[in-house]
């Protein structure tokens, strides 16, 4: 038997279908597939979806974090010492380096940040840049449908297919990989 | 670098006027007006004009307050004990504030034309006469009872308009002058809305293209610029003036004797109403003014002795702590 | 009344059903659209000759004055900043609270935010002696050590305001992300091109959406405290200044309320137009607009209050200054004004407290814009009336605002409804998969025991007879 890889795309009428399907494979129905090579491409994300899929991680918080945390540090200490260098000022009878306007401009400046750090470690995080795409892709998963996308081999490729008929796949999109 | 800049230094860069600021005060120029000698001759708001390259603006721009009188005289007519004018029911009725301090003294009244307060209140009204004196009427001024009040930059140490600039446009010198830089100033007319006194005028036309029609121009001071559209200027104490005195100070190698040169206003005004010099300095005729009136610097409110002294500064209780020492005006009752 | 178990969308809608509908936004414009691109242009045209007359001439043919140093553009700037304040604001605090009413508005109100903010940026820039000197506010390190004065609150307003278009934009995009993979499916020509380029490759993977999801709610954590930190900064170009009518402690609030009151009026013009012109009555619905009706209202009596107490405070507080201006503000020349504010204000907000008059929508539409009338009237009350009536006696004075001012002024709206017909031409206006999503949940909400089954079969492991069409579409 040749040793041929295959990626399958399954498009399923709903949630619950799909659902079903990769129940299966949790249970091990399909040996040797395991749930956590499952992806799904859906129109909109499901509430539960980590009952099924199981907790994957998302690590944007993390970066938002660090960026709020660069923005409070980067930010004050970037007026301090802008103020620092311009001495030639002194205005009002206010000191030099005055807290109160550094406050309101580092608080921007948190924000600022946070707001960059979280939406550039989401484009990467998510594949959006930098990431691969799927190969597969069916633009119904834009208007209703689910898709179940997996990698199979000679042995699991036709129990899975079989899996997705059961579960009332409407569309098979397959694809070889080598 | 700058890190260690901050941390160095922070303490010193903490500080804000309260404690003493941040530099060290070469100078602290400041004046006194004597309102008992200033009979509004406007000499003062002339000498200022032809020191200062002030542009003329003519009728029309003037009427739309657009003018550029750094040194300005204000009139008001607030005779107390005289008979009030009487005001004919069509009249528009010129409306008081209590300025500070001439406190329990004397209520001032506007009279310049096309001052806004027209048709505020009508006369008559319930309360009228105590919130609002009723002195007299647009367009017929009184023939005696004017006082004038000489308004120039105050140069003020918690000066209100230097903060607010965004650029950095003024700033308070070592000199102690409130300096407007002409080259940084993007004309967002912050500091003149903050100005309590509103001393600060701005360049809403490219003036010099029609003040100086030739020859005229040929009497502009060299020693300072011509200023352009879009930004904004005010009394400088005549800081050319300043400077040369500084210059030849330093040549000489010794400090800048009082009384060695004056600001333009000062060495015009016909009754020497006028005083100006180094408030840092002792020994200057101001500082002696200053002190005899028992008028010091940094406070909001004077804590006088003597009551009857005649010293005050014009709404120091904002806390913009002026250098311009104004003595009340006495008059026979 | 009879509409109480109105529903906010009628949840048997189906999904191939919603791209269908919102997608037709997108086709080629009809004749009615080309006129009001015309008439923007014309408006903004108007705005232009006189910003470049203004430009070569200096600001006096604004006919602004020494006390009247700012006028009408500082005032509409405020407007505009403040009309900016309602969408993302209430979009991302609807968000976090899970109110799923906003899904098919929050689109056009959060364009409408970043657009007003692309329209308020203009006005500090015209109001400004030497606009060409404009970038010395920018702290940028240079050879001659020169920085902008950060004690300014005009700086404040620039960090601020470059914050918040920076954020509101990328909230817009962020959330626009799926949407725009639809549209990269459904379309042909420079469409497909632009929006392969927009929609990032977007084809929703479970990956994609877990980290969608975060990032949408991270940013709708930082977009709330961001946009009241903008107002009050605003205010603070008043507040932190020491002149009666504006030296006051309730401003920032004020201004807040001030801009969610006109933000809100503003979300009702556009939600009436939107639901007219593209007949979105089954997305847009009487219910959503009841419920945005019902906040403006609120938000309304909140800036009552706040300028009552405003009022008030300054009656009681004795300082004879601020004392006058107040005075003036009810007599002086600004008076007309003044009582139109307080008329479109507070009382005029009435119309949205009664049922009956809140669903005639032509009324709606005229109400909404008067409203915000009103609102920049209070813009121009409070710059105004401070200025012409402050210290010192010698400078108060009235100055009419010239044409100049007027023509700006007038071409901005030209500027924000080019940008926004431009907008709802090129991106959906609304939601497609928020809608999606609000339906589904919807339907699981008026279906318990369609969820309850879910949930049962997933964890039993035995069944696997399913019948289809239970979930999803």
């Amino acid at each position: 038997m040749s040793n041929k890889k295959y990626r399958i795309l399954g498009l399923f009428s709903d949630f619950e279908e799909a659902f079903l399907a990769i129940n299966d494979i949790k249970l091990n129905r399909v040996p040797g597939v395991s749930v956590d090579d499952v992806r799904l491409m859906s129109p909109i994300e499901h509430p539960e979806i980590e009952e099924i899929l199981g907790e994957r991680p998302a690590h944007v918080p993390k970066f938002t974090l660090a960026g709020a945390c660069f923005g409070i540090t980067f930010g004050f200490l970037f007026l301090a010492s802008a103020q620092a260098n311009f001495l030639v000022q002194p205005q009002g009878g206010k000191p030099v380096v005055p807290l109160p306007s550094n406050i309101v401009l580092t608080y921007e400046m948190l924000i600022l940040f946070g707001v960059i750090f979280t939406v550039v470690s989401f484009l990467f995080l998510s594949g959006l840049i930098g990431g691969k795409k799927e190969r597969l892709y069916s633009e119904k998963v834009g208007v209703d449908q689910i898709g179940v996308i997996l990698e199979l081999d000679d042995h699991t490729y036709e129990p899975t297919k079989a899996l997705f008929k059961q579960h009332k796949v409407l569309e098979i999109r397959e694809e070889v990989i080598k | 670098m700058s890190l260690n800049n901050i941390l160095t230094n922070w303490s010193r860069y903490r500080k804000g006027a309260e404690e003493g600021g941040f530099h060290e005060y070469e100078h602290q120029w400041g004046m006194v007006v004597d309102l008992n000698k200033c009979i509004g001759c406007n000499a003062c708001s002339v000498a200022c004009y032809a020191e200062n390259n002030l542009p003329v603006v003519g009728e029309a721009r003037y009427a739309k307050s657009q003018f550029m009188s750094w040194m300005r005289i204000e009139r008001y007519w607030d005779e107390p004990d005289l008979e009030p004018y009487q005001a004919s029911p069509t009249a528009n009725v010129d409306v008081w504030i209590e300025t500070n301090p001439p406190a329990g003294k004397t209520a001032l009244k506007p009279s310049m034309p096309g001052s806004y307060a027209e048709g505020l209140l009508e006369p008559g009204g319930q309360g009228f006469e105590e919130r609002v004196g009723v002195f007299g009427t647009k367009g017929e001024m009184q023939d005696f009872g004017a006082s004038f009040l000489p308004m120039m930059c105050q140069q003020c140490h918690a000066a209100t308009c230097e903060p607010v600039c965004p650029v950095a446009a003024t700033y308070h010198t070592p000199d102690g002058l409130n300096a407007q830089v002409y080259n940084r100033c993007i004309g967002s007319r912050y500091c003149s809305n903050n100005c309590p006194y509103r001393l600060r005028y701005f360049n809403f036309w490219s003036y010099y293209e029609d003040a100086w029609p030739e020859p005229l121009h040929m009497q502009l001071n060299p020693d300072l610029a011509v200023r352009d559209k879009g930004v904004m200027e005010k009394c400088t104490f005549c800081v050319q003036r300043i400077r040369v005195a500084k210059d030849e100070a330093k040549m000489e190698n010794r400090k800048v004797r009082d009384g060695e040169f004056a600001t333009a206003c000062v060495q015009t005004c016909p009754t020497g109403a006028l005083v100006f010099g180094d408030l840092q300095d002792p020994e200057s005729r101001v500082s002696k003014l200053w002190r005899f009136h028992q008028v010091e610097q940094g406070k909001t409110k004077q804590n006088k002795q003597n009551k009857e002294l005649r010293g005050y500064r014009i709404l120091e209780g904002l806390n913009t702590d002026p250098s311009v020492m104004y003595l009340e005006r006495v008059r026979e009752v | 009344m009879k509409h109480v178990s109105e529903k906010d969308i009628n949840e048997e809608i189906k999904w191939a059903q919603i791209n269908t509908d919102i997608l037709q936004s997108l086709q080629n414009p009809r004749k009615a659209y080309w006129v009001a691109v015309a008439v923007c242009v014309a408006m903004l045209a108007c705005a232009v000759v006189a910003e470049v007359y203004q430009y070569q001439t200096g600001l006096g043919v604004a006919d602004l004055n020494r006390p009247h140093m700012w006028g009408l553009y500082i005032a509409t700037f405020i407007f505009w900043i403040g009309m900016s304040h309602s969408g993302t604001l209430l979009s991302a605090i609807l968000h976090i609270v899970h109110a799923d009413w906003r899904k098919p508005i929050y689109r056009f109100a959060e364009a409408m935010t970043t657009f007003s903010l692309m329209t308020a940026g203009f006005f500090p820039m015209i109001h400004l002696g030497r606009m060409w000197n404009l970038y010395w506010v920018i702290p940028y390190v240079t050879d001659r050590g020169i920085w902008p004065n950060f004690r300014s609150p005009l700086v404040w307003d620039a960090f601020a305001i470059t914050t918040y278009l920076t954020s509101s934009a990328v909230f817009l995009f962020i959330g626009m992300i799926p949407d725009l993979a639809i549209c990269r499916d459904n379309s042909t020509g420079w469409r497909k091109k632009l929006y392969t380029v927009l929609s990032l490759g977007w084809q929703g993977t479970d990956r994609q959406w877990r980290n969608f999801r975060k990032t949408y709610m991270l940013m709708a954590c930082f977009l709330i405290p961001l946009a009241v930190s903008v107002h009050s900064i605003v205010s603070s170009d008043f507040a932190m200044s020491i002149m009666p009518g504006w030296h006051v402690t309730s401003f920032p609030p004020y201004f807040v309320a001030g801009a969610l009151y006109s933000g809100c009026a503003s979300i009702i013009t556009l939600f009436i137009i939107l639901r007219y012109f593209f007949r979105w009555e089954e997305y847009m619905t009487m219910a959503i607009h009841e419920k945005i009706c019902k906040l403006t209202f609120a938000i309304a009596m909140v800036w009552t209050y706040l300028n009552l107490v405003e009022f008030g405070a300054t009656w009681y507080g004795h300082d004879p200054v601020a004392k006058e201006v107040l005075i003036s503000k009810f007599v002086g020349p600004f008076a007309p004004f003044f009582w139109a504010m307080l008329f479109f204000g507070s009382v005029l907000p009435f119309a949205l407290a009664f049922e009956k008059s809140r669903r005639n929508l032509p009324w709606m539409f005229v109400v909404s814009l008067l409203l915000n009338v009103g609102m920049w009237l209070e813009r121009w009350m409070i710059v105004g009336p401070t200025l012409s009536h402050a210290y010192g006696p010698e400078s108060w004075n009235f100055l009419w605002p010239s044409i100049v001012q007027w023509a700006i002024v007038f071409g901005s709206f030209g500027w924000f409804g080019l940008l926004f017909l431009i907008f709802v031409k090129v991106v959906p206006a609304v939601s497609m998969y928020e809608v999606k999503e609000m339906v589904f949940h919807r339907r699981r909400e008026a279906n318990p025991e369609l969820a309850a089954r879910f949930h049962r079969r997933i964890t039993d492991a035995q069944s696997v007879t399913a019948k289809p069409g239970i979930e999803g579409a």
